[in-house]
C-alpha cells in the first residue's frame, strides 16, 4: 500500500514546484556521487599515452566537488573507487564518518602526507572543503599503498557493477534519511521535522536528487554484464541519472546506463580542459538541467554481451524463459540461468519452406480493371497449372 | 529564496559598484553570495564561466537553453541575469563589431576559484586557534549563549508592548539605539514601544530576524566611522565559520575588532571578554549564510538535520474552538503568544488559552496583521498539526481574517468633491471622470461626485469652459 502511494505523492510534488516556477523556494538538495575508476593498469595506459595522470584528474574532481558544494547549504557528496576487484569509500569514509570535532583535520595529519594542511592552510579554504578533500585523499592514498601487485597481477578490471550497487544503495539510503515518507511512525519523524521547521506537510522533505557520475578510464565490463545492466535497471527506477565522463577505453554498457537513465556523456576531445567539461556539463544538477541542453550520447551502442561466454554479440540466442542471452546454441538444451529445458533443435533447424504467395490475383485486378463482374470468378477457380 | 535572503539581496544590490568590487576581494564573501544570493539558473552560468578562458557569447547562452522548455528557461535565464548584472558579478563586453559576449567580474572569478581551490594568501575564512582553552568551549553552551542572547533582545521588544511578562532584559545601549534607528520600536513618553515594524520583525524567522538587524546595524555603519565593506566582508566570513570552533581576532580590522563587541551583544559570537583573543562563532553566525533556520531548527548542516533536534520546535496545537495549546516553557514564546491570545492557564510545560475576537482585535490594534498571526502559528504548529492538510483549521483561519476585516470597514480615499454644476456639465465631468478611472463615488440627486485625482478634470473643466466662451 505503502509502495504504491509513493509515486504519486513525489508526482504531486513535481507538479506543485513546476506549477509556480515562477520563484522556486529552493532547489531541493542534491547528492552526488562520483565513482572514480581506480584501475592501475588503465592509469598506466592513460598517462604514458596522454599524459594524464590519476592525481592530475583526482585534483579536478576536487574542485568539481567543492563547487558542488558550493551550490547550495544542503548538497552532499560521495566519492567511491572503483578498483580492481572491490569498490571502496573514500568519502564518507566507513565505516562511520569521522567524528566531528575540531582537531579533525590536524588530529590525522601526521599518519598522512597532508601536514601541510597545518593552520596556515586552513585560514585559507573554506572548512567543509578542507575536510572533505582531506579525507578523499587519505583513504585514496591509502587505497593506493594498500594494493599489491599480487591482486594486479590477477586481473586487469576494475570493480564497475560493484562501485554503481554501493552508489545506487547509498543514494537510496541518503534520500530515505532525509524525507522518509512511507513512514511516520520511525525514527526518522524527528528527522524531517528537523529538516524543516515548521514546514507545511505538503512541502515537507523536498526529495534528495541524486545523480551518480563515473570517470571511467578502462574498458571491457563485459564480464560485469549482468551487475552493470541491473544498477542500470535499478537507477532508471529510482530515476538517478548515470552521468559517464569516459577518458580512455570502450565500455558499451556504461553508454547504454547513459542513455536509459538519462545522463550526461561526454568523452573529452582535449584532456587538459577537463575542468572545464566538468563544470559546464557536470555541475547542473536535475533542477538546471530542465531548463539546460546537456551533451548526450548520440549514437549509442546497445550491444548485449552474452551470459556463457561475457562476448558483446550482435546476434544471439535468448532463453524464452529467463531472457539469458546467450553467444551460440547450448549443446544439451539447458539454460545456463534458469536450467529450463530448451528445444534449440527445433528453432535452429533450416528455415521453414515458404510457400510462393499468390500474385496472380492482384495481376488480374491490375490488368483488367473495366470488367469488375467477371474478375472475381477467375480469381478464384485457377489452380496450379 | 527565503525572507532573509531577499532582505540581504536587495541590500546588496543597492550598493554601489565601487563597493561590491571590493567585497569580492574576499573569497568567503565571493563563496556566501554565490550560494545564498543567487538564483539557481545564475549559479549554473556562473559555474560554467568560471574556468571559460573567453567571454560567454550570448547567442551561446541561447543555444545552451533547452528549446522545449524556452518560456520558463529564458524567464530563468533574464531572473539569473538580472541578478547578476546587478550585483556586477557578470558584465556585458561588446567587443569591436564582435557579438554581445558575457565576462564574469575578475574579482568574482579569482575570489570564487581561491575559495573553491583554498589557493591564496587571504584569510578569509577566520584563522582558528587550535591549542585547547583552558575552559572548554562546547556547543550546547554555544547555543545556550545565542539563545539567550537574542531572546533577551526580543524580550525587549515584547516588553515594551505592555505585556504582563516582563523578563529581566538588560540589553546594551547600543543595542537599544540600533533597534530604534532600524523603527523596530519608538520611545513615546519615556516608554519604548514597540512599532509595526518590530511586531514583523518578530514573528519572522530568526534567520530573517538577524538579517534585519544587521542591516539596520549595516546601515547605520557609516555613521560609527566604520566602513561597510569591512563590516559586510566580516559578515560573510562568519557565516563560514565552524561551529564550536575558537578563532583569533589577531588578523582582524578595527572596524571589526569593534564589531565584535557589539556581535557579542547579540548572541552572534561569544567572546569570553573584552581583552579576549578569541572569538566563537555561535550558530546564528555559521547559518548566516545558509537556508537553514538558526536557533530553531538546529540543522546548519545535514548531519544535523538528520539528528533528532531539540524541544523548540512546533509546539502550538489550536483546535476548531478556538481553543490553543502551546507546549513551552519559553517566557518569550509565552509573551509572544499572549499578542494575540487570552491565556488562562499556565502548566510546568503547557500554557493553554484561547483565541477570542478580543485579544485578536487587540492584535490588531498594536499593528499586527492577520496574516502574521496565521503564519506565525503556521510555523509553530506542533508536528501532530503538521500532519494534516491545511495545518491550520479553516474556520480558525477565516475568523482570523473576518476579525481584522470588521475593523476595516471604513477605508479613506483622499481626493476632491465636486459639486454645483448644472445638469449638462455634470453628466459631461463625471463621465469624463469615470472613463478617466478616477471616479470614487458620484450622485445624480446631488449633482456632485468625488475624484482621486483632479489635475486632468480641471483641466477638463477649464478647457469646456473655453470652448463655451468661444462659441
Amino acid at each position: 500500500m505503502a509502495l504504491t502511494e509513493l509515486p504519486q505523492l513525489q508526482m504531486g510534488f513535481r507538479d506543485i514546484q513546476t506549477a509556480n516556477t515562477g520563484f522556486l523556494p529552493a532547489p531541493p538538495p542534491s547528492l552526488l556521487t562520483v565513482v572514480l575508476d581506480t584501475n592501475p593498469h588503465a592509469w598506466e595506459l592513460l598517462s604514458s599515452t596522454t599524459g594524464l595522470t590519476l592525481s592530475n584528474v583526482v585534483a579536478n574532481l576536487l574542485v568539481f566537488i567543492n563547487a558542488h558544494l558550493a551550490f547550495n547549504h544542503v548538497n552532499q557528496v560521495a566519492f567511491i573507487a572503483s578498483h580492481v576487484k572491490r569498490a571502496v569509500f573514500l568519502y564518507p569514509t566507513p565505516p562511520k564518518p569521522t567524528p566531528n570535532t575540531n582537531t579533525t583535520a590536524n588530529g590525522s595529519a601526521p599518519n598522512g602526507t597532508d601536514t601541510i594542511n597545518g593552520t596556515m592552510g586552513d585560514s585559507n579554504k573554506y572548512r567543509p572543503f578542507a575536510r572533505i578533500e582531506h579525507e578523499i585523499l587519505t583513504n585514496l592514498r591509502a587505497l593506493i599503498s594498500s594494493t599489491t601487485t599480487s591482486t594486479l597481477r590477477s586481473t586487469t578490471t576494475t570493480m564497475m557493477a560493484g562501485a554503481l550497487t554501493t552508489a545506487l544503495a547509498y543514494s537510496a539510503k541518503q534520500s530515505v534519511l532525509l524525507s522518509p515518507l512511507a513512514d511516520p511512525i520511525s525514527a526518522g519523524q524527528d528527522a524531517t521535522a528537523d529538516y524543516n521547521d515548521g514546514a507545511p506537510a505538503s512541502r515537507r522533505g523536498p526529495p534528495l536528487t541524486s545523480r551518480i557520475m563515473v570517470v571511467s578510464v578502462s574498458g571491457d565490463l563485459a564480464h560485469q554484464y549482468i551487475s552493470v545492466m541491473n544498477a542500470i535497471f535499478a537507477a532508471q527506477r529510482q530515476k538517478i541519472p548515470i552521468d559517464i565522463l569516459k577518458l580512455a577505453g570502450d565500455t558499451v554498457f556504461l553508454q547504454q546506463a547513459c542513455d536509459a537513465t538519462g545522463g550526461v556523456y561526454v568523452e573529452p576531445e582535449v584532456a587538459e580542459g577537463l575542468l572545464q567539461y566538468l563544470m559546464m556539463a557536470f555541475l547542473p544538477d536535475a533542477t538546471a538541467r530542465r531548463y539546460l541542453v546537456m551533451p548526450g550520447g548520440g549514437e549509442v551502442d546497445f550491444r548485449a554481451a552474452c551470459f556463457c561466454h561475457r562476448k558483446v554479440v550482435d546476434v544471439g540466442f535468448v532463453c524464452s524463459v529467463c531472457l539469458s542471452i546467450f553467444c551460440q546454441p547450448l549443446s544439451d538444451g539447458v539454460c545456463l540461468t534458469c536450467n529450463s529445458r530448451l528445444s534449440l533443435a527445433g528453432a535452429i533447424t533450416p528455415a521453414p519452406a515458404l510457400f510462393p504467395r499468390k500474385k496472380k490475383k492482384k495481376k488480374r485486378i491490375a490488368g483488367d480493371g473495366t470488367s469488375g463482374a467477371s474478375t472475381p470468378m477467375q480469381g478464384v477457380t485457377p489452380g496450379p497449372s | 529564496m527565503s525572507v532573509s535572503t531577499s532582505q540581504a539581496l536587495e541590500y546588496l544590490q543597492g550598493l554601489p559598484g565601487m563597493t561590491q568590487a571590493k567585497l569580492y576581494t574576499q573569497p568567503s564573501a565571493a563563496l556566501a553570495i554565490f550560494r545564498r544570493m543567487l538564483p539557481h539558473l545564475a549559479k549554473t552560468i556562473v559555474m560554467a564561466m568560471l574556468y571559460m578562458p573567453k567571454p560567454f557569447p550570448a547567442t551561446d547562452l541561447d543555444l545552451w537553453l533547452r528549446p522545449d522548455a524556452r518560456r520558463y528557461a529564458t524567464m530563468h535565464r533574464d531572473l539569473a541575469m538580472s541578478v547578476l548584472e546587478s550585483l556586477h558579478i557578470i558584465t556585458t563586453a561588446q567587443e569591436k563589431q564582435g557579438p554581445k559576449a558575457y565576462s564574469l567580474s575578475k574579482d568574482f572569478a579569482k575570489s570564487l576559484k581561491n575559495a573553491l581551490t583554498g589557493g591564496g594568501n587571504h584569510s578569509s575564512f577566520g584563522v582558528p586557534i587550535n591549542d585547547h582553552d583552558r575552559q572548554e568551549v562546547s556547543i550546547a553552551f554555544l547555543d545556550d549563549y545565542a539563545r539567550t542572547q537574542w531572546e533577551t533582545i526580543l524580550y525587549y521588544m515584547v516588553g515594551s508592548a505592555g505585556t504582563a511578562i516582563a523578563g529581566n532584559h538588560s540589553i546594551s545601549s547600543g543595542t537599544k539605539t540600533l533597534l530604534s534607528i532600524g523603527g523596530f520600536v519608538e520611545m513615546k513618553l519615556n516608554r519604548t514601544v514597540i512599532t509595526q515594524t518590530g511586531f514583523t520583525f518578530l514573528l519572522q524567522e530568526v534567520n530573517a530576524q538577524v538579517w534585519s538587524l544587521l542591516i539596520v546595524y549595516l546601515e547605520n555603519a557609516p555613521t560609527l566611522n566604520m566602513d561597510e565593506v569591512d563590516v559586510l566582508s566580516f559578515l560573510f566570513m562568519l557565516g563560514s565559520l565552524e561551529l564550536g570552533q575558537a578563532y583569533s581576532t589577531a588578523n582582524l580590522t578595527a572596524t571589526q575588532q569593534h564589531m565584535l563587541d557589539d556581535l557579542n551583544d547579540f548572541g552572534i559570537i561569544y567572546r569570553k571578554n573584552v581583552q579576549s583573543s578569541r572569538f566563537y562563532p555561535t550558530r546564528l553566525a555559521t547559518t548566516l549564510t545558509s537556508d537553514a533556520g538558526a536557533l530553531m531548527s538546529e540543522s546548519s548542516s545535514f548531519q544535523n538535520a538528520l539528528r533528532s533536534g531539540s524541544e523548540s520546535k512546533g509546539y502550538i496545537i489550536i483546535e476548531t474552538n478556538y481553543r490553543l495549546y502551546a507546549y513551552t516553557t519559553s517566557l518569550l514564546q509565552i509573551a509572544v503568544l499572549n499578542l494575540f491570545t487570552r491565556l488562562s492557564t499556565r502548566f510546568p510545560n503547557l500554557v493553554s488559552g484561547k483565541l477570542t475576537k478580543e485579544s485578536i482585535q487587540r492584535a490588531i490594534s498594536y499593528g499586527i496583521t492577520s496574516d502574521q498571526i496565521i503564519s506565525y502559528l503556521t510555523t509553530h504548529a506542533h508536528p501532530q498539526m503538521q500532519k494534516t492538510v491545511p495545518i491550520l483549521p479553516p474556520t480558525v483561519v477565516d475568523q482570523i481574517r473576518l476579525w481584522q476585516i470588521e475593523g476595516d470597514r471604513m477605508r479613506a480615499t483622499p481626493g476632491f468633491l465636486m459639486q454645483g454644476f448644472d445638469l449638462n456639465a455634470y453628466t459631461d465631468v463625471s463621465n469624463y471622470a469615470e472613463a478617466l478611472g478616477v471616479l470614487v463615488w458620484k450622485s445624480d440627486a446631488k449633482r456632485s461626485f468625488f475624484v482621486s485625482k483632479i489635475d486632468q478634470i480641471s483641466a477638463y473643466i477649464k478647457g469646456s469652459q473655453k470652448g463655451k466662451k468661444g462659441e
